[in-house]
């Protein structure tokens, strides 16, 4: 049983299920501990001993399901695979061995009489020794059930069955009933095969379980953004909202960890008192961490709008984490969405935002007009700890740039942040006035992929926030 | 120690605790392998409570170590009584006077002295804090260490070590080992992530929401003078009100907290108005109270 388990822990890793060797041990001991008595008990000691986090044990339920089979089950839904069995003529089958007292191939016997279950068993025996191991695609699978399939003797199968015939025939047995009798053996043996890779598919779905989806997520951390299709970007959300979390846990952390400051000497005095006026004990003033003010300022135009549906997936759960988040959106007027963003749940508020929030999508992206109009209303509101995190693209369709407003604004906040959805090859090309506005930026990076988006939260978080202005 | 997960299931029900069976199996392999139990899941299923009847079952101590921002070591291990060693030296200042008096150097009464030392760094001037108390203990003991996510990760590695080896060092006495390895029970709201080595050195135990039939039976147990019609109409609702997307859907703590206003207010059956003025009882925030009024007919859609 124990190489069992550990195999089965392989098939979790492969599933990107961190498991330490010593996690391993404890999953022996505990299957050791609990005995293989009830299925659903010996299911819970590995989940308890090698599942550590909770959004993990749908894979290991999928996994365990796949892995230990559960027998009495699959025995069921084997019986109905097989197709409906002939009463009469398994009765006839049956007397007949009685009276001959044949021997059997004990296959042509599981045939005969078929128990799903006894055959999945034998299938599972005969698919030892010939390397399933190997198999990771789909393709593979027509090869390997043939290779099972091969460890079996046919032929002996092929004999008995035609010595069953001969002495059916021999009883005297009209030509219809024969042919009724052998087309049922057939199908039996047709089902058998179909068992056989019924039971590779199986073992392929196991050993490749989020094999593909891995595979998948690696190339699209990699795609441009504005080349992802509606279905891949459903996809990567889930990506986006790992982000999300790391963000909001370093955070969490940073706020916590309160370093101390200088002595303070009245708070020691007074504790002082009751050693006598010994200072036993120090105390030190904590050293306030700052709350980190966030404001991002969101293109929502036509030519960034996949990059922009990430972005204010980000802003949301941002401002689920944090208290002092404001956002905006524009095309070429501004607006606040905050409110909202609070309200609606991620999708409608990314979807709203997208559409119907009270902007003109209709016009051509502005950069100039948006940054003087939030200079204009917005300006009083900033201060030394707040962030700006602008998301755009700079394609300013020949307007007015106004680099003047990202230059009032960059006197008054801590910093500002631009995350481009455009390769850095084509900025300050054509209508692009990313040249005009990075300076006033102290940081500005190309965002146009996943990958980068994580890179640059990765950023966020080790290096801006840490350090003070 | 606990026969079989049946039996842990039997001896928590005793103690009126309905433990599934993954409860129990978690339990069960607890104590078989001497090995920490890390509980997660939404607040208010009863994670506390499990380690409090834990302890019931066995007939144990419990001892608790609550967790919050800024805990330490010292608050969790140990700390001197330097009020009480100061009063003592004071109090002394002449036995001390007359150790000393016979020496003739500096250096020979220092010596003199130092033999003594023990003296003031005993366990008479120690007050054991959980951690220490959990180890000292002479008779095996449940240690509940209640929120572990709110601690710093400092105190989590420093945590870590004392569950691996179940022995601590304190610099003047030397190292004290754990007479019994006690049955340490850790819950974590997930406000953070906890680090990978004390999830690796923990059964994993996650407690979701009962399922309806759990639900009702621990409402029987904990609220006995419930009617059986009002019991499975509560439930229900309950469920119903989960399925939402709330800010905080209502634990099993707050829909015991219902049924026993229900009870007080001798209901019999359910009613959209009598369900609007005791919402209060189940659901805490503002927005999440419209959206459940806005659904109320959903909710006690034949409840009767």
């Amino acid at each position: 049983m124990d190489r069992r388990i550990l195999e089965f822990i392989g098939d979790l890793r492969r599933a990107e299920i961190r498991i330490s060797p010593s996690e391993a041990v404890d999953a022996l001991a505990a299957s050791a501990e609990i005995g293989l008595g009830d299925r659903e008990t010996f299911k819970t000691a590995l989940a308890t001993t090698l599942i550590k986090e909770s959004r993990d044990l749908a894979t290991f339920d999928r996994l365990f399901d796949l892995y230990f089979l559960d027998l009495q089950a699959l025995g069921e839904g084997l019986k109905k695979a097989l197709g409906p069995t002939d009463p009469r003529i398994q009765d006839l089958l049956e007397r007949l061995m009685a009276e001959e007292g044949i021997e059997l191939d004990p296959l042509t016997e599981l045939i005969l009489r078929g128990g799903g279950t006894e055959m999945e068993m034998a299938i599972r025996q005969g698919g030892q020794h010939v390397g399933l191991e190997r198999l990771m695609y789909f393709l593979q699978i027509g090869y390997f059930s043939r290779r099972i399939q091969d460890r079996f003797e046919w032929d002996e199968i092929e004999r008995d069955l035609a010595r069953l015939m001969q002495l059916l025939e021999a009883q005297g047995l009209d030509p219809g009933q024969l042919a009724r009798i052998r087309n049922y053996l057939d199908l039996r043996l047709e089902a058998f095969r179909r068992l056989i890779r019924q039971h590779v598919e199986r073992e392929l779905e196991r050993r490749a379980y989020r094999q593909g989806e891995k595979l998948t997520r690696e190339v699209l951390t990699d795609k441009p953004l504005f080349a992802l299709t509606a279905d891949e970007v459903a996809q990567m959300k889930s990506v986006v909202a790992r982000l999300a979390r790391r963000i909001k846990d370093a955070l969490a952390l940073r706020q916590r960890q309160e370093e101390k400051g200088r002595l303070d000497s009245r708070r020691t005095v007074r504790r002082s008192l009751q050693y006598g006026g010994i200072p036993m004990e120090l105390k030190f003033r904590r050293r306030h961490r700052e709350k980190p003010k966030l404001i991002t300022v969101c293109d929502v135009s036509d030519s960034v709008r996949n990059a922009s549906r990430f972005m204010l997936q980000l802003v949301w759960s941002l401002q689920e984490c944090f208290s002092r988040v404001r956002s905006y959106v524009f095309v070429s007027e501004i607006a606040e969405v905050t409110q909202a963003f609070n309200t609606y749940p991620v999708d409608k508020a990314i979807e709203w935002a997208l559409r119907s929030a009270p902007v003109d999508f209709h016009c051509r992206s502005d950069f100039g007009y948006a940054f003087s109009r939030f200079c204009r209303t917005e300006l009083e509101s900033l201060d030394r700890k707040t962030t700006i995190l602008i998301l755009g693209d700079a394609r300013n369709n020949y307007n007015d740039p106004q680099p003047w407003a990202m230059k009032h604004m960059r006197e008054r906040v801590k910093g500002i942040i631009w995350l481009n959805p455009e390769g850095q090859w084509g900025w300050g090309i054509g209508d692009s006035v990313m040249p005009l506005y990075a300076p006033h930026c102290d940081v500005v990076r190309e965002c146009r992929t996943i990958g980068q988006l994580a890179q640059v939260v990765d950023n966020l978080v080790h290096h801006w926030w840490r350090r003070g202005r | 120690m606990f026969k079989s997960v049946e039996d842990v299931q039997e001896r928590f029900r005793e103690a009126s605790y309905i433990a599934n069976r993954r409860i129990a199996t978690v339990v069960y392999l607890a104590e078989r392998m001497g090995r920490p139990v890390l509980i997660e899941g939404p607040a208010g299923v009863g994670k506390t409570e499990m380690a409090k009847v834990l302890a019931e079952a066995t007939g144990r101590r419990l001892i608790r170590l609550q967790c919050y921002e800024g805990l330490d070591e010292g608050k969790a291990l140990y700390e001197w009584k330097y009020a009480k060693q100061l009063l003592y030296t004071q109090l002394l200042k002449e036995r001390i006077g007359e150790l000393i008096e016979d020496t003739h150097s500096l250096p020979e009464a220092v010596a003199k002295i130092a033999g003594q030392d023990d003296a003031f760094f005993s366990y008479r001037f120690l007050s054991p804090r959980p951690l220490l108390s959990a180890i000292q203990a002479d008779d095996p003991v449940v240690l509940l260490v209640d929120e572990i996510d709110k601690a710093e990760p400092e105190f989590e590695a420093f945590l870590l070590e004392v569950l691996s080896d179940f022995q601590v060092s304190v610099p003047e006495l030397g190292t004290i080992v754990a007479k019994h390895i006690p049955l340490v029970v850790l819950t974590s709201n997930n406000a953070r992530e906890l680090s990978d080595g004390l999830k690796r050195r923990c059964l994993h135990l996650f407690i979701d929401f009962p399922a309806p039939r759990d639900e009702l039976e621990i409402l029987r147990l904990k609220v006995p003078e419930i009617s059986e019609r009002l019991a499975q109409a509560v439930v229900t609702a309950v469920q119903r009100i989960r399925a939402m997307e709330l800010r905080k859907p209502p634990s099993v703590s707050e829909s015991l907290d219902w049924a026993r206003s229900l009870v007080i207010l001798n209901a019999e059956t359910l009613d959209a108005a009598l369900v609007e003025s005791t919402l209060t009882m189940l659901v805490k925030y503002e927005k999440d109270m419209e959206r459940v009024k806005g659904a109320l007919d959903k909710v006690l859609a034949d409840l009767g």
